[in-house]
């Protein structure tokens, strides 16, 4: 009666059992598969970059003075902010904690859908004033890399709408699906981390 | 309220959030030159690294996995910005 009237109704868990000498994959095997794929496609990206930019240090000192330090830094924040929503999330929905869990999924998807269009705001002005991919080889890789991570974004965005009905709808919320949607956009947030280094930071 | 405050994750969150405005500012500071810097270059990359894998041990909860994703997740960290230093400063 009182875990009814708290929201509370135990979730099915079908992620795979805690056993404590072999640990817990956190959602779906395959899921992890394509993140650790995703992670090394992306790394080689991320070295590529180096590598030019070590060829040509003045072109990309230069270009990068022409970025916005203060969109990027802020959509960092949005981005570890929605991973803190997912997490607190996904913990309340193994909880058996529908209602918490619903109201953190949400919150996580409004700090992810800020990112999207904070990052209109910074390309559009850029795009405007004449900077695109076919300006230098740096501006030629900060579209593409940060271009495909926002396709991430959008996927990552579309999968937490699935994790909300997922939650709202079914009886009994796949605990397993809310890890695996919570994997991959973990993995966005981990992506940005790094080319948020590259591209804005490092000299 | 104050369950979410004191929440282990929720600390997590305020280091990262809290080193991503320190990078921040060693960028805007030692790096307004922008000029080659490899202490504002190390430095970030080193707190960029750290953040990673922060969000991995405890966001993706890597640190309840089995050791062979233990493994794999922190191999790939190192490996990463092991490589990337190592172009970089290959490249001064």
């Amino acid at each position: 009666m009182t875990n009814v009237a708290e929201g509370v109704t135990p979730g099915v868990d079908n992620s795979r059992p805690d056993d404590s000498r072999r640990g817990h994959v956190p959602g779906d095997s395959s899921m992890w598969f394509f993140v650790i794929g995703d992670l090394v496609i992306f790394g080689v990206y991320f070295v590529g970059y180096m590598y030019f930019r070590g060829q040509n240090h003045e072109l990309f000192l230069q270009s990068q003075a022409r970025l916005n330090l203060d969109i990027g830094a802020i959509n960092t924040v949005m981005l570890l902010t929605s991973s803190l929503f997912v997490a607190l999330g996904t913990e309340a929905a193994r909880a058996g904690n529908r209602v918490a869990a619903l109201q953190r999924f949400w919150i996580a998807l409004a700090f992810g859908a800020a990112f999207p269009l904070l990052k209109m705001f910074e390309w559009i002005p850029e795009i405007c004033s004449g900077l695109t991919p076919g300006t230098n080889l740096f501006f030629m890789y900060y579209y593409v890399m940060t271009g495909m991570h926002l396709c991430h974004v959008a996927l990552g965005l579309v999968i937490m709408c699935f994790i909300l009905r997922n939650l709202r709808t079914s009886k009994a919320p796949k605990i397993s699906f809310v890890e695996t949607g919570a994997t991959y956009w973990h993995m966005v947030d981990v992506l940005w981390l790094v080319l948020f280094a590259l591209l804005y930071l490092m000299r | 309220m104050t369950a979410l405050i004191r929440n282990p994750l929720t600390i997590v969150w305020a280091l990262l959030a809290a080193v991503t405005i320190v990078s921040s500012l060693i960028a805007l500071d030692g790096g307004a030159a922008h000029q080659i810097n490899t202490t504002v270059t190390t430095a970030v990359l080193l707190i960029a690294a750290v953040k990673a894998y922060m969000v991995i041990w405890h966001f993706m909860e890597v640190r309840r996995a089995p050791i062979w994703l233990k493994a794999t997740t922190g191999g790939w960290v190192l490996g990463l910005f092991t490589l990337l230093l190592s172009f970089y400063y290959a490249s001064l």
